[in-house]
């Protein structure tokens, strides 16, 4: 009996809720302060405020306080729209997150978008004062600031959470960099936590929605554009040749004013032969011309510049591959899936980018073209290259940093599995079981053989916006081969450099089944080697 | 070195392109293709250096289109037969030894295996007839 007392105790001084008699210790402590709130609280209340109340007060009953308690946290406060909440360990406050936000993804999806309770979540790890029924200090302020610059349904940790998880919270991070936050001197590293792929998609469509919008814009300048192009084509040839003879006059002519080209529109008739033109508009030039003649003038030099510039265009300027900026930031390569994928290991990725497509025919002739590349390939001009060595890739590489003047090189191996994974760390991007219809690869799609390698871009793009990051071709990194990652760097670069006689492909390409198309998945292949299904994809420093 | 050897590869590869497609390249009927260790039935303890055998033909990288010469291709646990009008699968089960190696290390599970040894053309297509060691059998300790 006395024993099972003394236990008893012992287990309450553990836990550190105070016994019978009440300890005076110090209220300062280290502490995970979570704080969220709802994101348009007020217009969720003001389409329904007794509805938005009774939900509110139901999620924090039935979701946020049970998951807090679950992981070992507490309640300090709850304000009308949010709360505030202390954790011992900074990895259980992070998995509280996440938790939260996950249920309400299922708590929402049967409601309309307007209806949506969403919140947003800042984890901070600071020295505070713990009382009663509050908790105070800039560690507290920080983790509001936190929230407060959160996107609904995210949770943003700081720099000194993301120290404490990183090696233990298996899930992806994105470095959103160092931010200032209001009145807080020092600004504060802020990282993203990427629980699922299915967040990443909810803020993707939020990009997309913007990007048509823009996309749409653009479409109408160009419309609009074309339009005019077509209205003018005709005063263009008739300014043409009207303007051949009187060529020494015409300096004169570019400053009579744009209005009175638009007074012009409607004046002359394309099917006007040009032969009443020409004499109509040459005696016009040396007296100064009334205003409707001397549009048809103004035309001519402007509309003798647009077609010209176009055409000359393509041959000076180089197409780019087409490419993604990531952000760069923390994430575990590797898996227990294969020898060679293991072990598993942390890696930090600096910002750069990567081409969304593998190199495709068209760019690699391009090079061919400029001779710098070993052969000119045939096939398709959108498929993408393959029967390509690693040497070719990096004469390819070496040739486009060249000739843009910018750092263009292969990718490293770990940046291009960060760049597959796209912040998941599930098998494949969309989870965990292969799905059919996602990927290019043997017995995955109804694509006939025959027709292989299909054009880039023909599948779903991962939540990095990248294409065949898995599947499709084979891709050369700049990695040499090593068997497994063991001695592995942690900082992203390419492990090995100059001579090695293979070299890494990732990918798994057509010709390969499901498993090839894992974002862990590797192998090695002679660096000098062409073989059919290997292409590349190329990356920029910033 | 390498510059110019790229550069004559490039040139017998874009000659080659617009040749008929190379499948099967004649191969002489005398040639033979055999594992010089392991035996069949051997039992081996971890790793181990697998040599390959070829008589009657030469070994060359692959890419170079030489008369009567190839690379080897090292097929572990592979049942699928050998499509002679497909380039040799590049996957963890298909080894390709495209820079001419005759030797290499291998590593594998525990348990019962089977090896078989491919000779592949330029560009690693099985010759006409195939080229092909017997299938043999190892077991891991």
């Amino acid at each position: 009996m006395e024993t099972e007392r003394a236990m008893g105790e012992l287990r309450d001084f553990k836990s550190g809720k105070s016994g019978k008699p009440p300890r005076e210790t110090s209220p300062r402590r280290l502490a995970a302060i979570i704080a969220g709130d709802i994101a348009g609280y007020s217009r969720l209340m003001e389409i329904d405020e007794e509805g938005t109340h009774g939900r509110v007060k139901r999620i924090e009953r039935s979701l946020i306080e049970p998951s807090i308690a679950e992981h070992h946290g507490r309640l300090v406060k709850t304000t009308g729209d949010g709360f505030i909440a202390i954790f011992d360990s900074p990895v259980e406050a992070v998995r509280c997150g996440i938790v939260i936000q996950q249920q309400m993804v299922g708590r929402n999806a049967s409601l309309p978008r307007q209806h949506w309770i969403e919140y947003r979540i800042g984890i901070n790890l600071g020295d505070v004062i713990i009382e009663a029924g509050d908790v105070y200090g800039d560690g507290v302020n920080i983790a509001s600031r936190l929230e407060g610059i959160a996107d609904p349904g995210q949770v943003y940790i700081s720099g000194g959470i993301y120290e404490q998880i990183k090696h233990k919270l298996v899930c992806g991070y994105e470095s959103l960099g160092d931010r200032k936050v209001k009145n807080i001197t020092d600004p504060v590293s802020v990282y993203r936590v990427l629980p699922d792929p299915a967040a990443f998609r909810r803020t993707r469509k939020r990009r997309e929605h913007i990007l048509i919008l823009l996309l749409s814009f653009v479409l109408l300048v160009i419309a609009s554009g074309a339009l005019w192009y077509v209205f003018w084509q005709p005063h263009g040839k008739l300014g043409r040749q009207a303007s051949a003879p009187v060529s020494p006059e015409m300096p004169k002519v570019p400053s009579s004013p744009p209005p009175t080209a638009k007074q012009a529109a409607p004046l002359p008739q394309p099917s006007t032969p040009a032969a009443p033109a020409t004499p109509q508009a040459a005696p016009q030039v040396q007296p100064v011309p009334s205003v409707a003649p001397a549009a048809k003038q103004a035309a001519p030099p402007t509309q003798a510049a647009s077609p010209a510039t176009p055409a000359t265009q393509p041959t000076s300027v180089m197409r780019e591959p087409e490419m993604k900026i990531l952000r760069g930031g923390s994430f575990t390569m590797g898996s227990n899936d294969d020898v060679t994928e293991k072990p598993a290991h942390q890696v930090t990725i600096k910002p750069f980018a990567i081409s969304q497509y593998p190199i495709s025919v068209r760019e690699w002739n391009e090079c061919a073209a400029a001779k710098a590349c070993a052969f000119v390939a045939i096939g398709k001009d959108d498929a993408p290259i393959t029967n390509i060595s690693w040497s070719d890739a990096k004469q390819f590489v070496a040739w486009l940093a060249g000739a843009t003047r910018k750092a263009y090189r292969l990718p490293s191996e770990a940046e291009w599995e960060y760049a597959a994974r796209a912040g998941t760390q599930t098998r494949y991007w969309w989870g965990d079981q292969f799905q059919s219809g996602m990927a290019n690869c043997k017995n995955c799609t109804d694509i006939a053989a025959a027709e292989q390698p299909i054009k880039v871009g023909s599948f779903k793009p991962n939540p990095f916006g990248l294409y065949d990051m898995g599947g499709g071709v084979d891709q050369w990194v700049e990695d040499c081969w090593h068997k497994n990652y063991l001695g592995a760097p942690a900082d992203g670069a390419a492990w090995g450099e100059g001579e090695c006689p293979s070299h890494v492909i990732r990918s798994g390409s057509w010709k390969n089944d499901a498993q090839y198309v894992r974002p862990s998945n590797r192998d090695g292949y002679d660096t000098h080697v062409r073989y059919p299904t290997h292409g590349f994809r190329v990356a920029l420093s910033p | 070195m390498k510059i110019t050897r790229l550069i004559a590869l490039s040139i017998v590869l874009t000659c080659l392109s617009f040749a008929a497609w190379a499948q099967g390249k004649p191969a002489p009927k005398d040639a033979v293709l055999y594992f010089v260790w392991p035996q069949n039935g051997t039992t081996i303890k971890g790793g181990f250096w697998c040599r390959f055998g070829l008589r009657n033909m030469g070994v060359t990288h692959a890419g170079d289109d030489f008369q009567n010469s190839g690379h080897h291709h090292l097929l572990i646990d592979v049942n699928e037969p050998l499509d002679p009008n497909e380039p040799i699968a590049q996957d963890k089960s298909h080894l390709h030894f495209g820079a001419g190696q005759t030797e290499a290390r291998i590593e594998l599970p525990p348990g019962k295996h089977t090896l078989q040894l491919v000779l592949g053309d330029a560009k690693h297509y099985p010759f006409n007839p195939p080229i092909v060691s017997d299938k043999i059998s190892v077991r891991i300790k």
